[in-house]
């Protein structure tokens, strides 16, 4: 757990994923890591890196989070890639607009297929919250 | 904690946690169930149907049918009607994967006449329909011809050659929801969808071929067209990509509006806005163009299942016609009739069904079993008006994936189907262990539990002969 900073986590029907980071930006990076890990994917012989940029506005920190996991989902179903770095440029609240932004570049590497199918990213029972060791901690709900 | 302690007994089929049971009810939670399944519903699932429960606009109860269990947001078994004009619409209401449903095809050959080719058909079928995972379809449709089928439906398929008219006449909405808007779409779901027509995902999907292994109503069976011995061939899958991302779309517009219309919900997977807002309009028409999309993809499949069934059977292969293709994960506005203030009246509502099915007098119900084990066809009755004229849409999961993994290898699931004479074809192992019938409940607990409470009536049982898995 440690050493992964993400957990898979069992649930009757769906999946979750449990990641922790001691900052938001490393949080939000092992989500996308635990994510990854969901779907399984088959990595291609040959290394073909790929690049993306995203900019995402939401009410607050967990919807940033659903949000930002549902525009990985979204690029790596359609450029059939799993992402496994962030480059965070922003991540926070915006005075100007009250809102919580994010800027990234996501780095990461083209796949043959997936083994799992997630459907979407939910809300349900999350909320990211600091932890007795100080580390961010969240719960994310996939539904597969 | 909610006990059953907390549940009033209504009848041997239904229990209810009433009104008061917490001050944001506005009216109370139904749960159709026999007293033995009581116990072992999670409470979690109880909590979602109370939740739904608290929703504005919500006519006379939360139910939930006996094949519940946790979802997000709404229960899975849930179905709820919103006044139209005073209620909300909620994506969470709906499920991720928009018009998840069924579609069973029925041939007019016995079991002994297919026995001999049914490997050649499980290899046939399996080539045909991939699962999509990467193995998408060869063929990448443009925007043009999404939004054709967003539109259009199954409809639109049959009329470009891939199946017949009939196929649609036996189908829920005539395969086309017509209030369906490509416009309310996002690109985002449109190019998900662009290679996913005619792909079965993951997971709990199938394709299944199976025999009639009991009827229960010879008269209903009779014009269902369905015998004894019958070989039929069914579909479970939905809107894939697509839907996905309509849901999660407006899942995150609801997010964001509900405060203007000072709509408060105890979990946010649960956005809901009114019908009649801008927002509520809007999902309405993207989710009605996904279950558009949702009926074309199975009749895509009925197409190459045929395609499979033709070139196997060659001259000797009967037609697979239609006996009906069902939603089990959609928002409709109907018309039901309702008794207020001791007056009965026609109220137009924003019927929620999520992982439940329609169910009208004399029509078909298609509700399948775990893998490998029986599914049933039933039939809708004048005395599920009490209940929407809805019921159950399957076993339900009662084990997690990986729980599953744990007590059984995808090897021995095979292996002890074989046993059966149930032959298996799937390109993932693990996707076998993750759906072994022993993660569900027992389909035929929950069937009986509809059919004792009047919800549906049993007509007949399938049993699997060979199953086609996505991953």
């Amino acid at each position: 757990m440690e050493n992964k900073s993400y957990k898979i986590l069992e649930h009757p029907a769906d999946v979750r994923v449990q990641a922790l980071g001691k900052t938001k930006e490393e949080l939000f990076l092992n989500a996308i890591k635990g994510m990854g890990a969901v779907l399984r994917p088959k990595i291609k012989d040959k290394k073909e890196k790929i690049k993306n940029n995203i900019k995402i506005k939401s009410i607050d920190l967990n919807a940033l989070l659903v949000d930002f996991l549902s525009e990985v989902l979204y690029l790596s179903q359609v450029n059939k890639a799993v992402y496994e770095d962030v480059k965070f440029k922003r991540l926070g609240l915006s005075t100007s607009s009250g809102q919580t932004i994010l800027e990234a570049e996501l780095f990461g590497n083209k796949i043959k297929s997936f083994g799992e199918d997630i459907k979407a990213v939910t809300y349900h029972g999350l909320e990211i919250k600091k932890n007795k060791n100080g580390l961010y901690e969240a719960t994310i709900l996939f539904d597969i | 904690m909610i006990t059953k302690d907390n549940f009033k007994k209504i009848n041997d089929y239904l229990w209810e946690i009433p009104k008061n049971f917490r001050s944001d009810m506005k009216v109370p939670a139904r749960i159709y169930i026999s007293e033995k399944m009581l116990d072992t519903i999670e409470p979690d699932a109880i909590n979602q149907v109370i939740n739904v429960a608290t929703l504005p606009g919500v006519i006379n109860y939360s139910l939930a049918m006996p094949d519940i269990h946790t979802g997000y947001g709404f229960v899975i078994g849930g179905v709820a009607a919103m006044d139209a004009k005073e209620g909300v619409i909620s994506p969470g209401g709906v499920g991720f994967d928009i018009n998840c449903g069924m579609k069973l095809l029925r041939s007019e050959h016995s079991e002994k006449d297919i026995k001999p080719h049914l490997e050649d058909l499980a290899n046939k079928i399996q080539r045909e329909v991939p699962s999509g995972l990467g193995r998408g379809r060869q063929i990448k449709l443009s925007i043009e011809q999404i939004d054709r089928i967003l539109e259009g439906g199954a409809k639109y398929l049959v009329e470009k050659g891939y199946g017949e008219k009939e196929d649609v006449e036996n189908c829920e909405a005539g395969g086309r929801i017509e209030q369906a808007d490509a416009s309310m779409v996002s690109s985002h779901a449109k190019n998900r969808g662009r290679n996913q027509v005619g792909t079965l995902g993951s997971g709990n999907h199938f394709v299944e071929m199976q025999k009639v292994d009991e009827i229960f109503d010879q008269e209903v069976a009779k014009k269902f067209g369905l015998f004894k011995d019958q070989i039929v061939i069914m579909i479970h899958t939905g809107s894939r990509g697509l839907g996905h991302q309509i849901a999660t779309d407006y899942i995150r517009i609801m997010v964001k509006a509900m405060s203007k219309y000072n709509i408060k919900v105890p979990d946010r997977q649960l956005a809901a806005c009114p019908f009649n807002s801008p927002e509520g309009q809007r999902y309405f028409k993207a989710m009605s163009a996904g279950a558009n999309y949702a009926w074309a993809n199975r009749q895509m499949i009925a197409h190459y299942v045929r395609k499979a069934w033709n070139s196997v059977l060659g001259e000797k292969a009967s037609k697979l016609a239609v006996v009906y293709d069902v939603a089990h994960n959609i928002a409709k506005v109907e018309t039901h009739e309702i008794t207020q203030s001791g007056t009965q009246k026609d109220v137009k509502v924003v019927m929620h069904r999520k992982g439940a099915t329609r169910a009208f007098p004399d029509q078909p119900v298609l509700t399948p079993g775990s893998m490998g084990t029986a599914s049933y066809v039933l039939v809708g009755t004048e005395k599920g008006k009490e209940a929407w004229f809805s019921t159950c849409h399957g076993a339900g999961r009662r084990m997690s994936r990986h729980a599953a993994m744990r007590a059984i290898t995808g090897q021995e699931v095979v292996r002890n189907l074989g046993q059966k004479g149930i032959l298996i074809k799937c390109r993932s192992m693990r996707g076998i262990a993750e759906e072994a019938p022993l993660a569900y409940k027992d389909i035929d607990n929950v069937v009986e539990v509809v059919h004792q409470a009047g919800l549906s009536k049993k007509v007949a049982r399938l049993v699997p002969l060979a199953v086609i898995k996505g991953e």
